[in-house]
């Protein structure tokens, strides 16, 4: 799969505001031990509407060009056409879930290192030789297949910077760690983006991290992951994260894509969105 | 070397600019009697200029509109005559003039336009933009590149996004090499500073520093200004010359050395983007019948230039150019490199070759 993408032309929205992903969440389906699993598809062109997370599309259909320089991941990596993340309600029976907070932990370097770069297609030999200032960039990360990209800069290498922090906010959204409900406690990064009302929260943990703050993404994904495991019950959440219903609820309203991944999530419990 | 530089703004920032023609001659440096003596101050870019000028919204407005026509009425053109801008990369790059050349705000309760500027000089602009393909960076006198905003104008090569590449070569080489990242470095042919700019930021306060050169006035004069606008006067020191011959001081004292010399070939000159053809400087675009002239000549100073152990980063004109060098630094400088590598950037085009002195 990574060798026939490499050398490839894609073609997706180019936008010239924020385009959040390409990535499709294109079931989420339980699985026979009762854990919920999202499955992504890496190069599905056409999702249904209500699936896509978050895709503007402004302009015209782009050519990409992806960079063949990344050789750095094993070969089996990206094998299969399927990308399976799955939460489990019971610890025990997870599987590759080690990679979620992982990868969010990993340095720019690192994660960038996972990632195969995509440009604009550029014909002719480019350098010297070109002034087109089409400086949008767009990243796969290979190991889960998630797409995000930048072109609202005017310069490449901040749009490069653009389109990580997006990676590491889709990342958080999309993949999922398994939470062991038996004896659960909250990960600091977790307790950091709670007000303060929440009665586990002890004062060592500081002022609380909001959306803009770059540390939210790594509490948000753990507060999914915690969602996940209680099938979507913000009641249920709110227990563990001694807050009531509604504090949780503002919480999660407060920051548009957690609000939508929550939304999705529901959606496929049958659950009424939160508003 | 400190440069001379005009320390505060507002000695040039004067309005009479506006109004004196935007293009100057600037490649010679001993103009005859009757011309005006020619200045070798680096013009301010449109973002940096106060913003004196005020507009009414509308006329404003009618001036967006117009542009915008201009740009679109373009389509596809250039694109098929010579691989050009297209309607909708022209109508990206006005927004981005209006972005750097109008103030919004609110005067005493009202919505007030003010211009860096005048609306006049708008409507001229974007005609050389559209009509004479003059390129947008020299429009706007910057051009972003990294995390930087780089003073341009014509005269001097436009750096390009390939180029970021190298900065990030030498931050990856000077990681936990102490002797490198506190060592001396050059970029040849700096042009704008860019290079220069981008590795003493990398370097860091560990005692590196910078030697830039290049043989063009205009060039050492731009860089001067880039170089002080980032604060780096004490880290990057302005040599003007051709390649190593303002460098005889620090033979064999060089902790590595980039450049992104002139590497097209004679014979495409003619047929290059508008833009890029009718517009920049051809010394620093025109590399000799192959194009390999000065990257030639670079590879056979580099051993007597670099230290043991030094690196080298240049940009090339793609994979022939690449692999040609590897060969002949492989077999005509035996023994004096090693960890040759061939790079490619982020289209895939092989387009660096780096390695290390022995």
């Amino acid at each position: 799969m990574r060798m026939a993408m490499a050398g490839s032309l894609w073609k997706s929205s180019c936008s010239c505001s924020y385009t959040c992903s390409l990535v499709r969440v294109i079931g989420v389906s339980r699985t026979s031990s009762g854990a919920a699993a999202a499955i992504l598809h890496a190069s599905s062109l056409f999702p249904p509407p209500s699936m896509a997370l978050k895709i503007q599309r402004k302009s015209s259909l782009t050519k990409w060009r992806w960079s063949q320089q990344q050789p750095q991941l094993p070969e089996d990596r990206n094998s299969n056409a399927f990308f399976f993340i799955r939460s489990s309600k019971y610890g025990t029976n997870s599987i590759s879930t080690d990679g979620g907070k992982g990868y969010l932990e990993s340095t720019d370097q690192e994660l960038m290192s996972q990632c195969e770069m995509g440009t604009f297609k550029t014909s002719g030999p480019g350098g010297q030789h070109r002034n087109k200032r089409e400086s949008a960039v767009r990243l796969k990360h290979l190991p889960t297949g998630i797409i995000a990209q930048a072109s609202e800069d005017r310069s490449q290498h901040m749009n490069r910077a653009s389109a990580l922090s997006r990676l590491r906010t889709l990342i958080a959204l999309k993949v999922r760690n398994a939470v062991d409900l038996d004896g659960y406690s909250p990960p600091r990064e977790l307790l950091q983006i709670l007000p303060k009302s929440s009665s586990i929260r002890t004062s060592d943990i500081g002022n609380q991290i909001g959306p803009n703050n770059p540390k939210f993404v790594y509490g948000m994904q753990a507060l999914l992951d915690l969602l996940y495991a209680v099938d979507g019950s913000v009641s249920e959440a709110a227990k563990f994260l001694g807050l009531s219903t509604g504090a949780l609820s503002r919480l999660i309203l407060s920051d548009d894509s957690l609000r939508l991944a929550v939304n999705e999530l529901r959606a496929s419990e049958d659950m009424k969105p939160l508003r | 070397m400190k440069l001379s530089l005009t320390p505060k703004l507002s000695t040039f920032l004067k309005p009479s600019l506006a109004s004196t023609p935007l293009r100057r001659s600037l490649c010679s440096s001993s103009p005859s009697p009757p011309p005006p003596p020619i200045s070798l101050k680096p013009q301010t870019p449109l973002f940096l200029r106060p913003p004196i000028h005020s507009a009414t919204s509308s006329d404003l407005q009618q001036w967006q509109d117009w542009a915008k026509t201009l740009a679109s009425s373009v389509g596809s053109t250039f694109a098929n005559s010579d691989n050009g801008p297209d309607s909708t990369l022209l109508l990206r790059e006005l927004n981005w003039l209006v972005d750097d050349a109008v103030q919004q705000g609110i005067e005493n309760g009202q919505r007030k336009i003010r211009l860096r500027v005048s609306l006049e000089e708008l409507y001229l602009l974007w005609k050389q933009r559209i009509e004479e393909r003059k390129p947008f960076q020299y429009i706007v006198g910057c051009e972003h590149w990294r995390e930087l905003v780089l003073c341009v104008q014509e005269g001097v090569l436009i750096p390009r996004p390939e180029t970021e590449l190298i900065v990030d070569l030498v931050g990856d080489v000077v990681k936990g090499e102490e002797g490198l990242r506190e060592g001396l470095w050059a970029d040849l042919g700096t042009g704008s500073g860019a290079i220069a700019i981008g590795i003493a930021r990398v370097l860091g306060t560990g005692g590196g520093r910078v030697i830039a050169t290049d043989l063009s006035p205009t060039a050492i004069s731009v860089a001067g200004f880039n170089v002080e606008r980032y604060g780096l006067q004490d880290v990057v020191e302005l040599r003007k010359g051709s390649w190593f011959d303002p460098l005889k001081d620090v033979e064999g004292k060089l902790a590595g050395f980039v450049s992104n010399p002139p590497y097209i070939p004679s014979d495409n000159i003619s047929g290059l983007q508008a833009e890029v053809g009718r517009h920049e400087p051809r010394v620093a675009l025109d590399g000799g019948v192959d194009g390999m002239d000065d990257l030639l000549h670079l590879c056979k100073g580099a051993a007597s230039i670099l230290k043991p152990g030094g690196f080298f980063a240049f940009e090339t004109n793609g994979e022939k150019q690449c692999k040609y060098l590897v060969e002949y630094m492989e077999n005509e400088a035996r023994g004096s490199f090693c960890n040759l590598s061939i790079i490619p950037d982020f289209a895939g085009i092989h387009r660096f070759v780096t390695g290390f002195h022995k």
